[in-house]
């Protein structure tokens, strides 16, 4: 099977890097194992919240030399500053032209709700949720909250708590009825995604519309946990058109309703722009010759290798198995790449697990163009992007979507201007 | 108001449940105090074994002894806290198979029923085994859900009329003369110091009760013993596996509930490290190499978590080098030891004799009370194992089957306050462990539950593969629309919860641990945005 890119990994990075390229006219093939963090989003794309030293970042642009200084292997900072802004920039129309509505405010932060009430800095946030400008104040005095009766992954006392601390009331006003009750006779159903698929159903919408129209009172805008909206907007927007007042969603608890749209949307922009996406494959290994990689073998393909001009390794870090550890050492087992990681297990953690963890800072050591590096020689056609990447810490910086969406589009740029 | 009591018990464990469980059948008044949880120190940190005796056969014939018979009294008073999986005793090419008549000829000694068998039997029977072994013997060894046991004791105590304060600590003793007459304790939630009086006071704090004892200027010689576990994701073997050899360490691996659980170390830790008791590297390492050993599969299972308790082992009195050390029961009168009246110290023994150890300690109560009434505690049933379980089942037709029957394999009859639950509380919060609204409900309506780590050890809510990533919160939002607290106190709850799970997580975190504990950070941090503070861990 040849193509121009091999991309390895369906997640955030790797479909941005295949959109990229393909609308470029490439010939890409996508080789995703299944689920990616999307499925666990919130909602919004982080770039970068605070500094390794834990200053608070309100405009990452602004941040990035300090950035430069405190974690010299930053993705962010081998893109350069110039590059990085650059292709900040570019995130919002691009993902617009995806098909994915984000709201942000340039390459400043802004804050999104989290399920436990809290505001938390974020860049850009998925249009049907709510955002505000500042850390302490929501935009509205009064809100209605509505949830499933029996929905435990949605806590709106939680919600109600910390927005009565910031000068917001809420009314909070649960739900049931008969369209959604098969849902309870499986007790492991009760989950956003299974009821979204119950509002999938037209008639169990209109039901929602009716009681959030009579309900909802004087309240400025209503408030709704992520479980509608799975497979395609129009739900959403029918619901936000009829109930007559702003209507926003809310993050809950795993799995991610809007999280797992995105993918959705994303893969089929890719895929309309003439890209293979191969769902269920998960990559073997790969064969080197010289410094290149020749041909790389699959589960479901067996001993039909793809060839590809280049390869770009987006297979995300631990929880995706782009990395490896093992009780005395970390890897990357697709073309085992150069891991940049401590020795001693001892010192990958700390105790308390809010602390930063070092684990998370580990990854596949790269070259400045986000080339992979095999025993200290640089791969010339295997590129590497998103959260498998050295040098940062997506939890504790709030930058795994950012570091996903910027080194993919880079890689991308690299690749066609090599054709060039 | 004096609040005045015949005996208080120090300590929360099998033991102190134990002692307040006899004292009140026994028609005493009595109080028991425990300054955390239920069954949170060496109760609820061993191997949950329900030991046939046969491991000290040869080394303790008292203990091999005491084990046989409390063996046979637990399967019968405590039946749903019990499973009756039977032992094998492995010999590897590399241990002395002359040891293995020595030892049946020790147990058979002992009361205990020794089975030499045919290893391709064994194998059999048990096909996690190492197929190496050059011999095995069965023995009646069984598993045991020490949490369940201890809240049995506990449930059966306040149901005759025993009171019981979790979360309040002993801070002092009220001493007249030469004899205690009370004690000073500190409620943890309120932060308030009150005065409880008792004719006696008995110290059942486990490796604690050195400091206990040590308030009132008793010295007792006591070892804080550290022994380090860890569990497997899933159960590897049904029968409990042991090494046919003189006791040494992680030599047994026992099926418990979904789990395995392979164990222990065995080293001297200083006393200011007992409430801190983490488990190293090195430590890990030692016990998957050893329990490999004895089913080899145990190198490619999940290890969900590594957790260490303390024994407290005892010195012999008249031995203060402290190296003649006794794994038996300890029964201290310190009016005869000490000249001190009023306090008793019961310590050393195990888990397998927490009944007789209470039993000889509720004896010397009642000569020191003139109580004639006799112990019952060996034939009474614990609440829980009170009905077949068949019967249970079908008092609880309606509830769907996966919770029914957890619910009934967690809490034996008791399970039958789920019965009238309805279809919203069939929900479940935590779906490795299967644990059900209405359970939660019923823990935290019945069952002294303060937090999310007490409801675990009531649910095993958290305690699957997951270890808490979904149904932490779920529970916390229960708890707190329960009015157990405050949303702010959920939040605390939820992040130092989390927290618990991962210290227990980190010594193993690699592979899929590593992935589920990312996972974690990512939601509670990441979505969630939930930080913790230095300031909620004291």
């Amino acid at each position: 099977m040849k193509f121009d890119t091999l991309i390895i990994g369906g997640g955030l990075a790797g479909l941005v890097c295949g959109i990229a390229l393909a609308k470029k006219g490439q010939r890409c093939v996508i080789v995703s194992s299944g689920q990616s963090a999307l499925h666990f989003s919130s909602g919004s794309f982080d770039l970068l919240n605070t500094l390794p030293d834990g200053s608070q970042v309100s405009c990452p642009d602004r941040a990035w030399s300090a950035l430069a200084a405190q974690a010299p292997t930053h993705p962010y900072v081998k893109l350069g500053k110039e590059t990085f802004v650059r292709l900040a920039s570019q995130v919002q129309p691009f993902l617009q032209k995806s098909g994915v509505l984000v709201q942000g405010s340039g390459l400043c932060n802004q804050y999104r709700i989290t399920p436990m009430g809290t505001l938390k800095s974020t860049w850009l946030t998925l249009d049907d949720f709510p955002v505000c400008r500042m850390p302490d104040r929501l935009p509205w005095k009064k809100v209605a909250i509505f949830n499933m009766a029996g929905f435990l992954d949605f806590y709106t006392q939680f919600i109600v708590d910390e927005f009565r601390k910031i000068g917001t009331e809420s009314s909070v006003h649960l739900f049931h009825f008969a369209g959604l009750e098969c849902l309870r006779k499986n007790p492991s159903e009760m989950r956003s995604t299974n009821i979204a698929r119950m509002f999938e159903k037209k008639e169990n919408l209109e039901k929602l519309v009716l009681t959030i129209r009579q309900e909802s009172g004087d309240a400025e805008v209503v408030l709704l946990p992520a479980i509608v909206g799975l497979v395609a907007k129009d739900g959403l927007e029918m619901l936000r058109c009829q109930v007559e007042k702003p209507l926003y969603l809310l993050p809950t608890l795993p799995p991610s309703v809007p999280g797992i749209r995105t993918q959705q949307i994303l893969r089929k922009c890719f895929q309309d722009a003439g890209g293979v996406y191969m769902l269920g494959d998960t990559v073997k290994g790969v064969e080197k010759e010289g410094n290149r990689i020749a041909r790389v073998y699959s589960c479901n393909h067996g001993d039909i290798p793809f060839v590809a001009s280049n390869v770009v390794l987006a297979t995300g870090s631990y929880f995706s198995q782009g990395l490896i550890a093992t009780p005395d050492r970390v890897y990357e087992p697709v073309a085992d790449l150069d891991v940049v990681y401590e020795t001693g297990r001892d010192c990958w953690y700390d105790l308390n697990l809010f602390a930063r963890q070092h684990y998370q800072d580990f990854g596949v050591k790269t070259d400045a163009g986000f080339r992979g590096i095999y025993q200290g020689n640089v791969l010339e056609n295997l590129y590497v992007a998103g959260a498998l990447l050295e040098g940062f810490n997506p939890i504790r910086e709030g930058s795994g979507a950012g570091v996903s969406i910027l080194s993919a589009l880079y890689v991308a740029e690299q690749i066609l201007s090599e054709k060039l | 108001m004096i609040e005045s009591y015949d005996v208080i018990v120090i300590g929360g464990g099998a033991t102190g449940a134990g002692v307040v469980r006899d004292c009140v059948r026994r028609g005493i008044r009595v109080l028991l105090i425990e300054r955390f949880d239920i069954s949170t120190g060496a109760t609820g940190r061993n191997h949950g074994l329900l030991h046939s005796g046969a491991r000290y056969a040869v080394t303790d014939a008292e203990s091999a002894e005491e084990c046989i018979k409390e063996n046979m009294i637990l399967r019968r008073i405590a039946s749903h806290c019990v499973e009756e999986t039977d032992g094998l005793f492995l010999s590897l090419p590399e241990d002395d198979l002359s040891f293995q008549s020595k030892f049946v000829e020790a147990c058979r000694h002992a009361g205990i029923r020794a089975d030499v068998i045919d290893p391709k039997e064994a194998l059999l029977l048990e096909p996690s085994a190492n197929p190496d072994i050059i011999g095995a013997v069965r023995v009646p060894d069984g598993a045991v859900d020490p949490f369940r046991l201890t809240a049995s004791n506990i449930i059966d105590a306040k149901a005759h009329g025993a009171e019981v304060l979790t979360y309040h600590e002993v801070t002092g003793f009220i001493r007249e003369q030469n004899r205690i007459v009370g004690v000073k304790v500190l409620e943890h939630k309120t932060k308030e110091v009150k005065s409880y009086y008792a004719s006696i006071v008995v110290n059942a704090g486990g490796i604690w009760g050195h400091d206990i004892a040590r308030m009132v200027g008793v010295t007792i010689n006591m070892l804080p013993a550290k022994g380090a576990l860890l569990i497997f994701g899933h159960r590897v073997n049904q029968m409990v596996l042991n090494r046919c050899r003189k006791p040494a360490d992680a030599d047994i691996l026992v099926p418990g509930d979904t789990i395995s659980l392979i164990g222990t170390t065995s080293s001297k830790v200083p006393f200011e490290e007992v409430d801190r008791m983490l488990v190293t590297s090195a430590e890990v390492d030692l016990l998957l190499r050893e329990g490999e050993k004895l089913a080899p599969v145990l190198a490619q299972t999940r290890i969900l978590r590594a957790y260490a308790g303390v024994r407290p082992l005892v010195a012999s009195d008249d031995d203060p080098s402290g190296r003649s050390v006794s794994r038996g029961i300890v029964l201290l009168d310190h009016a005869v030891r000490d000249g001190l009246e009023g306090f008793i110290t019961i310590t050393g023994g195990k888990l397998m004799t927490y009944r007789l150890m209470a039993e000889w300690t509720t004896d010397l109560i009642c000569r020191k009370l003139n109580v004639s009434a006799a112990c019952t505690t060996a034939v009474e049933k614990l609440p829980g194992s009170r009905e077949a379980v068949e019967e249970i089942g079908k008092k609880m037709i309606s509830v769907p089957l996966a919770q029914r029957n957890s619910t009934i394999y967690r809490h034996g009859d008791l399970a039958e306050k789920l019965a009238e639950n309805t279809v919203s509380e069939y929900s479940l919060v935590c779906e490795c462990e299967e644990v059900s609204v209405g359970e939660v409900k019923y823990a935290l309506n019945e069952l002294d539950v303060h937090n999310l780590v007490d409801l675990r050890r009531r649910t095993r809510v958290g305690m699957g593969t997951c270890q808490g990533e979904l149904c932490a919160c779920r529970a916390a939002g229960l708890m707190s629309s329960m009015h157990k607290y405050c949303t702010k106190r959920a939040k605390e709850d939820l992040a130092s919860f989390l927290n618990e799970r991962w210290k227990g997580m980190a010594p193993i975190a690699w592979g899929d641990t590593l992935r589920e504990s990312e996972y974690m950070s990512w939601v509670y941090r990441g979505v969630c945005g939930l930080e913790w503070s230095q300031k909620q861990e004291e």
